[in-house]
């Protein structure tokens, strides 16, 4: 369980996140909405440790992630935004392999990470191909896979639909898919819900930084035109 | 053309702490023997260097052309007189055996990138140069040769972005100053959110590193490296 506790967050004289409390339960999937500049991430960063709350917490499982970053980190996978810039090594199964290599496990369970990622993200067969050489889709895929790789209860994604086209957009949604099923939280940050509110159990919507909606997905689509979102219906 | 392809040619089954002292031995020996047979040996080694990792040497220098036209430059500068004959040959000559010592490393340095995972590099720093030193000094290889060609598209991009508008009517100046500062902007963007992603991924200073060893072709690389590294020493 994620549990975010009254969390506030400055950027200079903007409150970005103001008094924010959500919890989130494991294996849910679960779309973190708004418009830009509400917040939404901030708030995922916050949950990786990658940002130091002003105040307020966030824990998994009870443990509070400032005070054990790795802890957060290895039980929440992050997905960037652009995925280019995430990738530390020329080919796909090197970059995959790079979080496992930082946790100091033995070369036999890092390989076989790799391999259990990989195939989860159907690129078994492109572990050694360049990822400059791969489609936008497939390298997305290839950074849910560097993060899958830490065995992460939790995925979380931000805006990971940006810039494919339609068959890529498929076959991201339908990995995100099959991870839910196997128990896997899903967090998705977007402020795009075609493709995505039929398929989540959960919709948060922020506004500058504070959550005004917090509902199964159906029962939000008439009010995301007032929260200045696109209805995906349309 | 010069980052990392996989592959399975005699350069990439090379050890990379193999291929790390052959360079080092090349540098050395073409940097302490400014004399044309040792400038056409080195070279010799570097073209064997690329046939082990099947690089056309043609590819190669294309690749380097920026940079082996700003080393031609040298031989010219040198040569020229600020009087008649304007031209003076044997200055321009030494120049130009001095400048050529740099293509043999330009050359083998190509044939190591193209073989070398980073994360190879990085273990083989590591290994040569223990502790924290090693550390720094392998996780920063791995983070150059990383961004390097990163930045490169960059800077391609931000360039043909000037272009697509027309940019080409403003003075060189001009579009130089547009080209360095946004390009600048771009790296910095970029070198921030890889440094978020790291940190994400549990960046860490001495992870579990790809094993590395040595086999019977490593020998030959490593005494050649190892013999030109002391060339100086043998000729004094």
């Amino acid at each position: 369980m994620i549990e975010v506790s009254d969390l506030r967050y400055r950027y200079g004289d903007v409150d970005v996140l103001d008094g924010v409390t959500l919890s989130i339960p494991d294996g849910q999937y679960c779309l973190l909405v708004g418009p830009n500049g509400s917040g939404k991430t901030t708030l995922v960063r916050h949950l990786n440790a990658l940002l130091t709350p002003d105040a307020g917490t966030v824990t998994v499982d009870g443990t509070d992630v400032t005070d054990d970053p790795v802890v957060a980190r290895t039980r929440i996978g992050m997905v960037f935004q652009h995925p280019r810039d995430q990738f530390v090594a020329a080919t796909v199964a090197a970059d995959v392999a790079f979080g496992p290599e930082n946790l100091g496990l033995d070369r036999a369970e890092i390989d076989r990470r790799v391999d259990t990622a990989l195939d989860a993200v159907d690129l078994g067969d492109a572990a050694e191909s360049r990822i400059d050489a791969l489609s936008g889709g497939e390298q997305a895929r290839v950074a849910i896979a560097g993060a899958l790789a830490m065995e992460p209860d939790y995925l979380v994604l931000d805006e990971p639909l940006v810039g494919l086209d339609w068959p890529a957009r498929q076959s991201v949604l339908d990995h995100l898919d099959a991870l839910a099923a196997d128990g896997t939280g899903v967090i998705v940050v977007t402020h795009d819900l075609r493709d995505l509110h039929e398929r989540a159990d959960r919709l948060v919507a922020l506004h500058e930084g504070q959550v005004v909606l917090d509902v199964p997905p159906a029962e939000a689509l008439d009010t995301l035109p007032d929260l200045g979102i696109r209805d995906p219906r349309c | 053309m010069l980052s990392y392809r996989p592959g399975s040619t005699v350069a990439h089954r090379l050890d990379p702490r193999s291929k790390l002292l052959f360079q080092f031995g090349l540098a050395i020996a073409a940097v302490a023997h400014p004399t044309l047979p040792w400038l056409v040996g080195t070279t010799a080694f570097a073209l064997c260097a690329l046939a082990a990792a099947r690089l056309s040497p043609l590819a190669v220098l294309r690749s380097y052309r920026i940079v082996l036209a700003v080393l031609a430059l040298a031989p010219f500068v040198a040569g020229v007189a600020l009087g008649p004959p304007w031209f003076r040959v044997d200055p321009a000559l030494r120049s130009a055996l001095h400048v050529g010592r740099i293509l043999p490393v330009l050359l083998v340095s190509a044939a190591y990138l193209t073989s070398t995972p980073v994360r190879d590099t990085r273990a083989a720093v590591q290994r040569l140069i223990p502790g924290k030193p090693g550390q720094i000094l392998g996780i920063g290889m791995a983070l150059v040769v990383r961004l390097f060609p990163l930045v490169l598209a960059d800077v391609r991009e931000v360039r043909d972005a000037i272009h697509a508008r027309g940019g080409e009517a403003r003075p060189l100046w001009d579009r130089a100053r547009l080209l360095a500062v946004r390009s600048l902007e771009r790296t910095l963007d970029r070198s921030d959110r890889l440094s978020v992603a790291l940190r994400a991924r549990c960046f860490a200073w001495n992870p579990t590193l790809p094993p590395l060893a040595f086999d019977r072709r490593d020998y030959p690389v490593l005494a050649v490296g190892i013999a030109l590294a002391v060339s100086p020493l043998v000729s004094v």
